[in-house]
């Protein structure tokens, strides 16, 4: 028998990725021999893999360290992309858990879907070659195009799965041209290779492919992280789409389409920051302009939390441009972290209220549903509370450090013009998430509604409002863990 | 290269003549008498009902996009099975992990009967 | 030999181009379809003639094989459309007709002009990437792409069974012959009954 020869593969660092893949084929087979009517085991199964991941990650934390000729990296950075995305998977599951029978679309499917999802959300973390990262997106991709639709029969999610797959498709098109040309100019696909190739000059020609090329892939990105103007999409696809999968959507496309972006921006082109920087800036400034004007005038809460989340989208910006300057490069990476895992709990907070809300056939989430919901669950209108307070980002919340952070990385890197931007934006983003509150509290009920809180749905509320005080009140873990964040990527 | 490919397209080129030639050899040959009957549509010698447009359900589009999947596999494999020789038996894991994926695949939409008739 | 290959290519590029007229201008979508599957197999042919045989085999696999039969199925999926009768050129087609000229202007003429043209390869061979450099890069250099691509195809196909195929309990048992025949002659006692609705039960 001849030898087997083994090529140099560090398996550690693709174990989250194997932990989860693997997971998620378990899953596909634990449904198809499940019986009906039977598939919350699908998903506590699913639970388990989320967390043996997140534990799994933890003896690699300080011990960065790269594998398949480099395409696979799993330094701090990506550690902690890779536990904000599984703690908004595990979150995301738990407020599925019970939704899905109720709205009587439950099937086995969703959970592997969702971790099919979450591997590609950590391939975008993780990878550090053009191939990977495009891979990784378009893993995430499909699985999203599916899980948009899956209340099939309900219009508006067949609505929102169309208009994703289109968008999405026509995204991934700028994603894979602009590829080739960063290819053609510079030879690799490796984004390290890109930067020596860089940093040792291009010919004149291959500048302009260079630069044609980073422009394309960055469109690319920008359709998945709702930036200005590539949003369009987002209001639409969130309102139809289940509320559970709006609002894994809300956090992990955007998470990861930022992570890669970030890892493009400044590992690949930092040496262009001189380019992009400036026209970067002033996309994130009209980003949080359109996101917040546009969401004080809608009435449907689904509805505004999009046009919230295209608001946030133009502050996590600020962070990961700001980075690329000299004088802000750790700052950028730790506002671009901690707004991350602030605005994901949040987000997914707030989204779950809302699920609580939404009975099967009618949903309540017009702003008058939301009167007076103290007097009826104390519990749900606190946590909406909370929310809404680290959202507009009011001190003691998450949601304000985050906010800080990102506005100090701007002013470091002499962007002042965008930090005022982005103060003005959330004082405007301030009114509609405090009119909420001001109706759950201050009015009586228009329409009697019974909001559904399962135990399922009450952890995964709870886990959100309760990381959000907690970080706001103490931060000094999170801040930690950012910090220790940063070194993995300086270059 | 292109001599061998040479082969291929005299072959090709035998191939698409060996029908056209006959054709075009009776067209020449045979007497030319239509009748209504003779240039009626012939389907198992009944007169032809309705439309030959039908349309499909949306189950076959399934059988459609179930070989798309498995034709893309087929790109994967043909490089690894030409570049066999050169590659040593990790390859051989490694094309099985790949199959093992989509053979996962393939027992999910058995299991569903995606692969039954209707 | 380079006179054989030149008129090989002529030949070709000739019959791709009337194939692609054919697809834009015939009535009949599936005509049209079928042209479209005759310019793919003579691209293939193109690149086997510029010696790039891996991608010659994809375009004949992807392209020829799976491309084409999605087209077909997807023009089978809708209700009777054969374009006969239908516009094909609207009142401002040579507006379309500029746009299109200018735009092949700016991509041929800096090409044509800025190209050296007839430049003999310097002693190197240029390494073109054969069949076996592809699969051993596969198995390699390129093994985290390879085996997530697999991924991805899977996922693509639990996709599509999730979204296009209905659940066992939910769908119409398939029927025995007995009882497809007895169906068959009730609709064809409707049909006697009332033959207008005869499109719309056929197309079950």
């Amino acid at each position: 028998m001849p030898d087997i020869q083994i090529p140099s593969i560090d398996l550690g660092v693709s174990l989250q990725l194997l932990i989860i893949f693997g997971g998620a084929m378990v899953l596909l087979l634990a449904d198809l021999f499940s019986g009906e009517g039977n598939k919350r085991i699908v998903g506590y199964i699913a639970l388990l893999f989320v967390v043996g991941a997140a534990a799994a990650g933890v003896p690699y934390w300080d011990a960065p360290r790269s594998t398949f000729n480099g395409m696979l990296v799993l330094d701090n950075f990506a550690l902690t992309l890779n536990w904000i995305f599984l703690l908004s998977t595990a979150i995301t599951i738990l407020i599925s858990l019970e939704y899905l029978p109720r709205q009587g679309i439950e099937r086995g499917e969703y959970y592997a879907l969702l971790l099919f999802a979450l591997g590609g959300m950590m391939l975008l973390a993780q990878g550090t070659d053009l191939i990977v990262l495009f891979l990784g997106l378009e893993l995430l991709s499909i699985t999203l195009y599916v899980l948009a639709g899956f209340a099939y029969p309900r219009l508006s999610s067949e609505e929102a799965a169309m208009k994703y797959l289109l968008i999405g498709a026509f995204a991934a098109g700028f994603l894979v041209f602009g590829i080739a040309l960063l290819y053609g100019a510079t030879g690799t696909s490796s984004l390290a290779g890109i930067a020596n190739k860089l940093g040792s000059g291009l010919a004149a020609d291959d500048v302009a492919f260079m630069l044609a090329g980073a422009a394309l892939v960055i469109i690319g990105f920008g359709y998945k992280i709702s930036m200005a103007p590539f949003h369009m999409w987002t209001p639409d696809v969130y309102e139809g789409s289940p509320t559970p999968v709006a609002a894994f959507m809300s956090v992990g496309t955007k998470g990861a389409g930022f992570a890669a972006l970030a890892r493009l921006l400044l590992v690949a082109l930092g040496s262009q920051y001189a380019t992009w920087g400036l026209i970067l800036a002033i996309l994130a400034a009209v980003t949080m302009v359109i996101g917040n004007v546009s969401a004080v005038a809608q009435t449907n809460v689904k509805r505004m939390l999009a046009y919230s989340s295209i608001g946030h989208a133009g502050y996590i910006l600020m962070g990961v441009l700001s980075a690329g300057s000299p004088a802000a490069a750790n700052r950028g990476i730790e506002g671009f972290l901690f707004y991350l895992l602030a605005y994901s709990l949040t987000n997914l907070g707030a989204f779950a209220v809302l699920i609580a809300l939404e009975q099967r056939g009618e949903a309540a989430w017009s702003l008058d549903d939301f009167a007076g919901l103290w007097h009826r669950q104390p519990f749900l209108a606190i946590a909406m509370a909370l929310c809404m307070f680290s959202l507009a980002g009011v001190p003691p919340t998450a949601g304000f450090w985050g906010k800080f952070y990102v506005f100090t990385a701007a002013w470091e890197a002499g962007l002042q013009w965008l930090a005022v931007v982005g103060v003005i934006t959330s004082a405007i983003a301030a009114f509609f998430y405090l009119r909420i509150i001001v109706q759950m509290f201050m009015r009586d009920p228009v329409r009697e509604i019974s909001p559904s809180l399962d135990r399922n749905l009450m952890i995964g509320v709870g886990l959100a409002a309760l990381g959000v005080i907690v970080f706001g009140i103490s931060p000094t873990p999170v801040i930690d863990l950012v910090q220790g964040s940063v070194l993995a990527l300086s270059r | 290269m292109l001599a061998h490919y040479a082969f291929i397209g005299v072959f090709f080129i035998a191939a698409a003549s060996f029908p056209i030639l006959p054709l075009i050899g009776a067209y020449f040959l045979r007497p030319s008498r239509p009748t209504e009957v003779k240039l009626d549509t012939y389907e198992c010698g009944l007169e032809a009902i309705g439309d030959i447009w039908v349309q499909f359900k949306v189950q076959y589009y399934l059988y459609a996009l179930a070989f798309v999947v498995f034709d893309i596999e087929v790109v994967f494999l043909y490089p690894w099975a030409v570049a066999f020789n050169q590659l040593g038996l990790f390859a051989l894991v490694e094309m099985a992990i790949f199959l093992f994926i989509l053979i996962g695949g393939l027992v999910y939409a058995w299991r569903k009967g995606a692969l039954e008739w209707v | 030999m380079n006179i054989l290959i030149m008129v090989i290519f002529v030949v070709l590029a000739a019959f791709t181009l009337a194939a692609g007229v054919m697809v834009v201008t015939v009535k009949n979508i599936i005509h049209a379809a079928l042209w479209l599957i005759a310019s793919f197999f003579s691209v293939a042919a193109m690149y086997l003639l510029m010696e790039a045989e891996f991608i010659a085999i994809v375009q004949v696999l992807v392209y020829v094989g799976a491309i084409s039969i999605l087209v077909l199925f997807a023009i089978m999926l809708t209700r009777h459309v054969t374009g006969e009768g239908v516009r094909q050129l609207y009142k401002r087609w040579w507006i379309a007709l500029i746009v299109a000229a200018a735009l092949f202007g700016v991509l041929i003429v800096p090409t044509v002009f800025n190209y050296e043209w007839a430049v003999q390869p310097s002693g190197a061979q240029i390494s073109i990437a054969s069949t076996v450099e592809i699969g051993t890069a596969f198995m390699r250099e390129y093994l985290l792409p390879f085996e997530v691509a697999s991924v991805l195809l899977l996922v693509a196909l639990i996709g599509a069974i999730v979204i296009a195929f209905e659940e066992r309990s939910t769908r119409r048992r398939v029927l025995t012959l007995a009882e497809e025949v007895e169906q068959r002659r009730q609709r064809n006692e409707s049909l006697r009954l009332a033959p207008t609705t005869h499109a719309s039960e056929t197309s079950e």
